[in-house]
């Protein structure tokens, strides 16, 4: 035990900074992609057909690709197409689009549970169409969105360890370095598991805390 | 004096004629009620005057102004989204199935138009919002959401959403239809109260005897027209064209 916390104490500053960039990036690719759902989850709901066939392209592609191959060719191919980004900006990218195509289809599933008629009384009193979206239509989504999205915020956060393949300092490839040097694999995966566990438990706090906003009575 | 003139109105919905060509002028302080069986065309009428539906042919003149369109023959195109909002908050609509935000308070639904389409501030939108909510009997109902109220207290609520954005015509689309036969008698007390105070409304109603008692004039609409209207008394009583005469029969009249 002295041994491992001794061991720990060394790793301290590889390990904060693992957990810091992990918590970063989560957090940059959970706003990123929500941010791209709810603009295509409202394009594909209330777009025209010349709009949503692009987005719907796009969103079943990006879904049907594993986390893994988006990481790897955001950072591989995107140097092809004259994009230079580094690995943390790259991995970045690719989890926000993996999370965007995602909320995009959970927010169309929303939107499109709220009947018509809600749009209709909007309009009776003289609501323009974006501020029906704002005070009517999205409210009601968001009851229905929030529970999905605090998943796929946790989805996120484990997603974020693939980025460690293309060198991403994250909190499993600090790990791993760790454990390189000192061979206790056993403990440290074991708190790397651990702080994991405690991200993703806070993120549930606060999506339940957000729900409870969000619910009606 | 004329508040609402309807001519030629027409109305498609892809090779179906839903409106033929309807005529119709309402004055100020009128009550006007359409009746006539499903599918003549009622609702879809009155949805083309609050400019929730698009249509053909003819022109809708609110208070002097042509609504809804610019322009005529191949120039004519539907108005934007801005102007079309500010158009249709000129009139009220009051709707079958309520259509209440869920997810805001009574007083919220009252408050949303004032706040967000007449930019009142919060304090005096709220001031009004309340004095509409007693006018129909809910005052004490101000903190409830529209799920925790009854279908009667739902209806009036929408009326009070309606009229508190102080619209000069109110429409009301079958209104009491979706409510329990006990409930109706508290809704249309409402409009009877509100008719009396001289609000122009078009009522498209199944109710007959409300329509006779409280709608100065009666329009009944048969196959997208127009067949037959007068003074409500004298309509219900010697209604002249046959439709009419088997349709009264038939709502025991």
């Amino acid at each position: 035990m002295e041994h491992f916390l001794q061991e720990l104490w060394i790793a301290r500053w590889a390990l904060a900074q693992g957990l810091l960039l992990t918590v970063e990036i989560s957090a940059a690719a959970i706003l990123c992609g929500s941010l791209i759902g709810l603009l295509a989850g409202i394009g594909l709901t209330y777009g025209k057909w010349l709009l949503r066939l692009p987005i719907r392209a796009l969103v079943d592609c990006i879904r049907g690709i594993p986390v893994l191959v988006l990481i790897l060719a955001s950072f591989y191919l995107l140097t092809f197409a004259g994009i230079n980004l580094t690995a943390v900006q790259s991995g970045l990218f690719a989890l926000s689009i993996f999370c965007g195509a995602h909320m995009g289809e959970i927010i169309r599933g929303a939107l499109q549970s709220i009947p018509a008629t809600q749009i209709d009384a909007g309009r009776a009193i003289g609501l323009t169409f974006p501020r029906i979206l704002v005070y009517v239509l999205l409210p009601q989504a968001m009851r229905q969105i929030m529970p999905v999205w605090v998943n796929t915020g946790a989805e996120l956060v484990k997603a974020s360890t693939l980025l460690s393949v293309i060198g991403t300092g994250e909190l499993l490839l600090r790990t791993q370095e760790i454990v390189g040097r000192n061979f206790m694999t056993l403990e440290f995966y074991a708190l790397c598991g651990f702080l994991y566990f405690l991200i993703n438990s806070v993120i549930e706090r606060l999506g339940k805390f957000a729900s409870r906003r969000f619910a009606l009575q | 004096m004329t508040l609402l003139a309807i001519r030629g109105l027409t109305k498609n919905f892809g090779p179906v004629e839903i409106l033929k060509g309807v005529d119709l002028e309402v004055n100020k302080g009128e009550v006007v009620s359409i009746i006539g069986a499903s599918g003549s065309g009622k609702t879809t009428l009155l949805r083309c005057v609050n400019l929730l539906e698009d249509f053909n042919g003819g022109e809708i003149i609110l208070d002097g102004v042509a609504i809804g369109y610019t322009g005529e023959g191949h120039a004519r195109r539907r108005l934007g989204e801005r102007e079309l909002a500010r158009q249709r908050a000129m009139t009220g609509m009051v709707f079958q199935s309520f259509n209440l935000f869920p997810h805001l308070t009574a007083l919220g639904n009252v408050m949303l138009g004032l706040t967000k389409v007449r930019h009142m501030a919060k304090r005096e939108a709220q001031q009004l919002a309340m004095s509409w909510l007693a006018r129909v009997g809910l005052d004490d109902r101000a903190a409830h959401l529209p799920g925790q109220l009854s279908g009667g207290q739902q209806q009036r609520v929408a009326i009070a959403r309606a009229l508190a954005m102080d619209p000069k015509l109110v429409l009301l689309d079958e209104i009491t239809s979706a409510l329990d036969p006990e409930l109706v008698g508290e809704v249309l007390n409402t409009i009877k109260l509100l008719a009396k105070e001289g609000t122009t409304m078009l009522i498209v109603t199944h109710e007959m005897r409300f329509a006779r008692d409280v709608a100065h004039r009666t329009i009944f609409m048969d196959g997208g027209l127009i067949a037959e209207q007068g003074p409500s008394a004298g309509l219900f009583r010697n209604p002249k064209n046959a439709r009419l005469k088997e349709f009264l029969k038939r709502a025991n009249m």
